[in-house]
């Protein structure tokens, strides 16, 4: 017999991932106050400048460790609340109120920033490098043009697991059905450079209700991670006949070694002839939606440990490719080697899966009749499941 | 150096199984391009690309960095199809993957 297999939960990584992180929806931080906003195992002030511009430095006053997002914001520079030393923007200390003259030495840690999709994003990196513009998440066509609606944003602080947790959904097809409750019909990954994307058509689960259990649900879903935290869904949901384009953004920041901030915004396009409150109600009963999905996720997360040696069976997404491709994030850019960021292309036609599924849920329903044959049904609403 | 440090030498083991074990190089047949195929089932197909076959596939290099390079160049699984007719490319699992 062959030995007993045991994990291996290796070590959590040394430092945070490098690239573009969405810290929140930009208009947030633009009320004239200094905003903190825990990230990278520290804290970041955020705030607008006369010229309209979003700063962020780090959050902590060189001169005596001063907590500046409890500072105030005096012009275009941030205030610390000790000493009252200003900061700009840029990162330099532009005046101290009290002294003749500010050291040269006085800068902090800038991040450079980017508005995306109306959300601002800034650049991470260890190694101190320049942002690379050219890796940016793609401004969705359309939007600025306001044929979508507004974003529904919804922020979850996640403790006690790492993020990459959440980057594993990319691959994991049996989970749609045993967390989210739903029979993915198509599924293919692909990884190259810093984008991995996950291609998914499914229809909902008849034997379940919530998450994405609904029979009446056929979804094609196509999700990309741009960098190791911005996610964009493209979900083409048909419920009933009813036909709607709705853009889930999934990122997060990571917080610390085992903890992160899970954010979620959605858009739908709205169709035609819809008027604007009908559009964002659909808007908000999907964001509930993705709300519920991903807390069946943060329940199996919040009890599960690191494994770095999943043992897979061959119905099993990429999840060593998938790990090798976020691999790049996390070394310096010198070291990122060529199979981290080569193509790989997984795909896998899930009629078999599905047959074991398709038995499992039948006699599901037959329970059910038996048991409540009685009851009512409950009223239905459409669920829908995404890349996540 | 590495981020998510495995903890047991195994560890190593399993990531070459699971990654590179069993490729077998099938050649576009239209293209120089050469790529690593693995088929554990006749639902699943595999594809490990180099950097310098890649810059032999003109479909891909035709496409955009954007939405469009995602779907696989149709050219290339046809010749996988072939491949895989012919008896170059073995389907299968071991030990279940």
């Amino acid at each position: 017999m062959a030995e007993t297999r045991f994990l291996d939960q290796g070590k959590p990584p040394e430092r945070f991932a490098r690239g573009w992180h969405c810290i929140g929806m930009a208009d947030s931080f633009r009320d004239g106050k200094p905003h903190g906003i825990e990230a990278f195992g520290g804290k970041l002030v955020v705030w607008q400048s006369t010229d309209g511009e979003l700063n962020v430095l780090d959050g902590y006053c060189r001169h005596m460790g001063g907590d500046l997002t409890q500072g105030e914001v005096k012009g275009d520079e941030i205030a610390c609340p000790f000493h009252d030393w200003r900061w700009g923007g840029d990162g330099k200390c532009k005046q101290i109120p009290y002294a003749r003259r500010v050291p040269l030495r006085a800068r902090t840690q800038r991040y450079e920033t980017a508005i995306v999709n109306d959300q601002l994003l800034i650049w991470h990196d260890v190694e101190g490098s320049k942002a690379d513009y050219d890796v940016l998440p793609p401004q969705l066509p359309g939007l600025a043009e306001g044929e979508y609606t507004d974003w529904v944003w919804v922020a979850e602080e996640i403790e006690g697991s790492n993020c990459r947790e959440l980057i594993d959904n990319v691959v994991d097809m049996a989970h749609f059905y045993y967390v989210h409750f739903a029979f993915p019909t198509s599924f293919r990954n692909v990884f190259e450079g810093t984008q991995a994307t996950q291609f998914m058509e499914s229809k909902g689960r008849p034997d379940k209700t919530g998450g994405y259990g609904d029979a009446e649900l056929f979804l094609k879903s196509e999700a990309t991670y741009y960098g190791p935290s911005y996610m964009i869904n493209w979900l083409d949901t048909d419920y009933k006949g009813f036909n709607t384009e709705v853009v889930l953004v999934n990122c997060h920041v990571p917080t610390g070694p085992d903890s992160f901030r899970l954010q979620y915004g959605i858009t739908v396009k709205r169709p035609e002839g819809l008027d604007e409150k009908t559009a964002n109600f659909i808007a908000k009963k999907y964001a509930d939606m993705f709300g519920s999905g991903f807390l069946q996720d943060v329940h199996i997360w919040k009890n599960k440990v690191p494994v770095q040696n999943p043992l897979l069976c061959e119905e099993d997404g990429p999840v060593y490719q998938l790990r090798r491709w976020y691999e790049q994030f996390y070394v310096d850019q010198a070291d990122v080697e060529p199979e981290m960021v080569d193509r790989f292309e997984f795909e896998v036609d899930t009629t078999k899966a599905n047959e074991f599924w398709q038995e499992e849920v039948a006699e599901n329903l037959r329970k059910k009749a038996d048991e409540d044959a009685a009851e009512e049904a409950q009223p239905e609403t459409p669920q829908m499941m995404s890349g996540t | 150096m590495a981020s998510f440090v495995p903890t047991s030498a195994d560890t190593l083991e399993d990531q070459r199984l699971y990654t590179s074990a069993r490729l077998v190089e099938v050649a576009c047949l239209d293209c120089l391009a050469k790529v690593g195929v693995k088929k554990n089932s006749e639902h699943h197909t595999s594809i490990q690309w180099t950097g310098e076959a890649r810059q032999a596939c003109p479909e891909l290099g035709r496409r955009s960095s954007g939405r469009e390079g995602h779907p696989a160049c149709p050219r290339l699984m046809a010749s996988i199809e072939s491949a895989v007719r012919e008896g170059q490319v073995s389907i299968g699992a071991e030990d279940g993957y």
